[in-house]
């Protein structure tokens, strides 16, 4: 069974929904704490889940970036390991400098929850690989993805945009949801589709993601 | 200070200083005085409302917990059981929204995982006043981002709302937060009984500061022009902080190292103890000098009335206080032990050595004031606002379709989304249905069955009749629960009324609060849970009387009936009791006067229930949705939002409601409806139903809804009309 380490830091509230997800796809989830390191050979994935890291004081993902934890996720993803940050998750990684670019506070400057179209732009081989279109739900403040214009050509030329919102819901630059990394095996995206594994959830295209 | 100073500066009447004269045997002095001024304010004692609440219907084979914890519990079987409860943050909300709103959530959820019951659920229920009263936009936002802030970072998802709008609450809003709990298989139901000579009072959470000083006291009165001096009284709330304490309070009684644990919510440290020490029948010896502290220079009265938030009392043997040191280290917590358990039932508290006060709790918890009938005298209640059976309910309006659309657009019945989008409905993974149907539903995730939670009470209900209104808190919800295949258990209540002093009022309460009793006892559905917030007046006008309610449903499949037509080509049916027609919302839209035929009876509407959601699990019923306000035009037009249409004939419909207005706006209790499959309708067995009378009102399909010859209108134009909340909040869009 395929070994996946779920980063829990202090704040963090979609650890057992992840728990969950990992467990209807048949892998092993283990918790790894964020005041501890670990080591990268033990595990084939890490998924960073959303919440409220440090209660998103001073910035969000600002202080989890520099928890201990995230020196092994650095060293893990360095190894090409995929690694999956989803909200919380995903700012972590933009943190980190594992991906590009930064979320801020949503356009409307409010919090919003809600189910949103998704087309994929670029496949990502370890997450929804065979999605072309999904509807996830998103619920964040700032998931408003910004990037320099001179960044975004990069990423955009380099395959790096992997989900577009097909009605943007946050002002995220050229309707970005979700990006990857250089190498293609760190993933980051804002909606949540681990709400979005069953139809009694209201959809199901969240459990091709994992 | 004088005898005269004392009483006014701790809110106590002299009545009530000859109380505690007679209990002590002598006069109070020291911190006796904020002891009891504290304790025995209204918040705390619930000295008015006592007398009446004993008699609430509160008991079935499946309350584990009911009055008198923090929270009530039920078994929901196959070892699952749910805490929860409702409670009002109206006062500070009013002053400062923000917090005020955010410290309801903060206080209702730590009432539920200090039971042990990890919190799955949040639901709302508001009234605010007209969209143009003073403020109104500022405390709209304020306490929805409040709810907002503080539910999102805790991580439990917000299912269900209702929010109200009437110049009554111009003064005076009302914010009542509703929590509920798990407990899994194997989880065990922790208490607030202190127990064990020699074990440990710890206390854990955050420092205690100034926040919140008298804030129980404050609850306790009505409001007056000097609101801005009451700001100091108001809790500010940390949601992270809370977050922490749900993860470690939930550890340390996983791992078996607590006696028994209680939050401190209103008059803080001072409640908490003297209510665990009490229910425990044991005593404590504390030291106050012990407490962390944010302020070293605060006084012992301070610290004993703060109300700062996110904080807990737990009691444990001496040999587990290390263990538990270290789970909360983890989360970068404290824990420090304040005091210990004593034998005798005595609660003494110190200040570095020097006793500062040794008393039996019994005499501020058990022994406070209950008013009865001589002191918070109320009168026999007589329906309101009837008319004869034959008499018109509504005046004839000659354009069907602009009404619609005047109903759909006004604040009282356009779309809420503004303020649902805010809310994380999702976060736990577990949601069925949010905050945009009528009752919000999660999964059981061992026995994978659906919970469900609806708020009830509808002012307008109350306006026209109180004990009919009271009755309606609890039918009203139990029928939309019962329409998607729910079957109702359980109930909390939050009752928000004016002040208990005035005879009118006073006969409100007992009317609603009888009313209610008598429906969850024929619906078998215990009352286990509730907070009662009187006072609510400002210079002198009284909030509507609005006993709001949470009521929990269960059903055996995680799929059931959506609110919003989903197929076309079916059948629909209207299932109706009729027992009370009134002329409801739209009279108070079309400036019209109430007016109401019948009444209410609790043991057939009980039935109605029944029979209702055996209809809806029996047959293959896709949609349903009880007609409300608005009566059954605006009913039709919402079950239009997925965008498919119907087409009407009312021509057999409701004798009661006579003319073409009444059959489209007033409104008939209770009627449903439901739409289902062609041939699933021609299999159906009526006799099975003896207790509905079943009407084809049509059938489903196509893009426009059309009633009689009467309204033809593109469901395109009806979702647009629902959608106009910046029409009443420019501001806030």
């Amino acid at each position: 069974m395929k070994k996946v380490g779920v980063v829990r830091f202090l704040g963090t509230n979609c650890d057992r929904d992840i728990w969950q997800a990992c467990e209807a796809k048949g892998y092993s989830p283990e918790w790894l704490w964020y005041e501890d390191g670990f080591d990268v050979s033990s595990y084939e994935a890490v998924i960073i889940p959303g919440g409220f890291s440090y209660g998103d004081y001073l910035r969000c993902g600002a202080m989890a970036a520099k928890s201990p934890v995230m020196k092994s996720v650095v060293e893990f993803a360095g190894a090409g390991k995929p690694v999956l940050g989803i909200c919380n998750g995903f700012q972590i990684l933009c943190e980190v400098g594992l991906l590009p670019g930064a979320l801020v506070k949503n356009t409307s400057g409010m919090f919003v929850d809600k189910w949103t179209e998704l087309k994929t732009e670029n496949p990502c081989q370890f997450w929804g690989k065979s999605v072309a279109n999904s509807r996830l739900p998103i619920a964040h403040g700032e998931g408003r993805y910004h990037i320099e214009p001179e960044q975004l050509e990069k990423i955009k030329s380099s395959g790096q945009v992997w989900l577009t919102y097909k009605d943007n819901p946050n002002g995220s630059v050229a309707d970005i949801a979700g990006v990857l990394n250089e190498n293609k095996n760190v993933a980051g995206l804002m909606p949540h589709p681990e709400r979005a594994m069953f139809d009694w959830m209201g959809g199901d295209d969240g459990f091709s993601f994992f | 200070m004088s005898l005269e100073e004392n009483l006014k500066k701790y809110r106590i009447s002299e009545k009530e200083y000859g109380l505690i004269c007679d209990q002590l045997s002598r006069e109070p002095k020291g911190i006796e005085w904020a002891l009891y001024s504290a304790l025995w304010s209204e918040h705390c004692s619930y000295k008015s409302s006592k007398y009446h609440l004993k008699k609430l219907f509160s008991k079935s084979e499946r309350v584990l917990q009911s009055f008198g914890e923090n929270a009530g519990v039920i078994d929901l079987g196959q070892g699952e059981r749910v805490a929860f409860k409702m409670e009002s943050h109206n006062h500070p909300s009013f002053i400062e929204p923000y917090e005020g709103a955010a410290t309801g959530v903060g206080g209702i959820l730590r009432d539920i995982f200090t039971m042990g019951a990890r919190p799955v659920a949040l639901a709302n229920y508001l009234c605010f006043g007209e969209p143009d009263a003073e403020r109104m936009p500022t405390l709209v936002k304020g306490v929805v981002s409040g709810i907002s802030g503080y539910g999102n970072c805790v991580g439990v998802p917000n299912i269900s709302g209702q929010t109200e709008f009437h110049s009554s609450y111009n003064g005076n809003i009302l914010v009542n937060a509703f929590a509920l709990g798990l407990f899994r298989p194997g989880e065990k139901v922790f208490t607030s009984q202190a127990e064990g000579e020699g074990n440990l009072v710890v206390y854990v959470g955050a420092k205690t500061g100034r926040d919140g000083v008298h804030g129980a006291s404050m609850a306790s009165e009505s409001f007056d022009d000097d609101n801005e001096a009451k700001k100091p009284n108001v809790q500010i709330g940390d949601p992270f902080f809370e977050k922490l304490l749900i993860e470690s309070c939930i550890e340390v009684m996983e791992k078996g190292l607590v006696v028994a644990i209680q939050d401190m919510g209103a008059a803080g440290l001072t409640s908490s103890s003297f209510e665990m020490s009490s229910n425990g029948g044991v005593g404590f010896d504390i030291s106050l000098d012990k407490v962390p502290l944010r302020d070293s220079r605060m006084t012992p009265e301070e610290i004993l009335l703060s109300e700062s938030q996110e904080r807990m009392l737990l009691i444990c043997e001496p040999k587990n206080l290390q263990a538990i040191k270290d789970v909360f280290s983890r989360w970068n917590l404290d824990a420090t032990s304040i005091g210990t358990v004593t034998k005798e039932k005595r609660i003494r508290l110190s200040w570095n050595n020097e006793e500062l006060c040794n008393i039996d709790p019994d005499n501020l918890v058990d022994n406070a004031p209950m008013y009865g009938p001589e002191d918070r005298p109320f009168n026999e209640w007589f329906p309101t606002h009837r008319v004869g059976s034959r008499d018109k309910l509504l005046t004839d309006v000659n354009n069907f379709e602009l009404m619609l659309i005047k109903c759909l657009t006004d604040v009282r019945g356009c779309n809420r989304n503004w303020i649902f989008d805010q809310y994380d409905q999702r976060v736990g993974a577990q949601t069925i249905s949010d905050c945009s149907n009528d009752v919000g539903v999660i999964r059981l995730p061992d026995s994978e069955r659906a919970l469900s939670v609806v708020l009830g009470c509808r002012p307008y209900v109350m306006r026209l009749d109180s004990a009919e209104g009271g009755k309606d808190s609890i039918a009203y919800p139990s029928v939309e629960l019962a329409s998607l295949g729910f079957e109702p258990l359980a109930v909390t209540d939050c009752l928000n009324f004016g002040n208990p002093e005035k005879k009118e009022l006073m006969t409100e309460f007992v009317a609603s609060v009888q009313g209610m009793s008598k429906q969850c006892e024929a619906l078998k559905a215990p009352i286990i849970s509730g907070n009662v917030s009187l006072y609510n007046e400002t210079i002198e006008k009284n909030v509507t009387s609005t006993p709001s309610t949470g009521v929990v449903g269960l059903r055996d499949s995680v799929y059931g009936p959506s609110n919003k037509v989903k197929n076309e080509n079916e059948v629909v049916l209207m299932l109706s009791m009729e027992q009370l027609k009134m002329s409801g919302q739209f009279a108070e839209i079309s400036k019209q006067p109430m007016k109401a035929c019948g009444e209410i009876n609790a043991n057939a509407t009980a039935s109605f229930i029944k029979d209702l959601r055996t209809f809806v699990l029996d047959n293959k019923v896709s949609t349903s949705k009880v007609v409300g306000k608005f009566g059954l035009a605006y009913t039709l037009a919402r079950m239009c939002m997925n965008g498919v249409g119907m087409t009407i004939d009312t021509t057999n419909s409701s004798e009661l409601l006579a003319s073409t207005t009444e059959k489209y706006f007033a409104e008939s209790l209770y009627q449903v409806v439901v739409c289902l499959p062609e041939g699933d309708y021609k299999k159906m067995n009526t006799e099975n139903y003896s207790n509905l009378e079943i009407v084809k009102l049509g059938t489903t399909g196509g893009s426009k809804l059309k009633i009689d010859s009467n309204i033809n209108m593109d469901v395109a134009k009806i979702i647009e009309s629902y959608n106009s909340w910046g029409e009443h909040f420019e501001t806030l869009a």
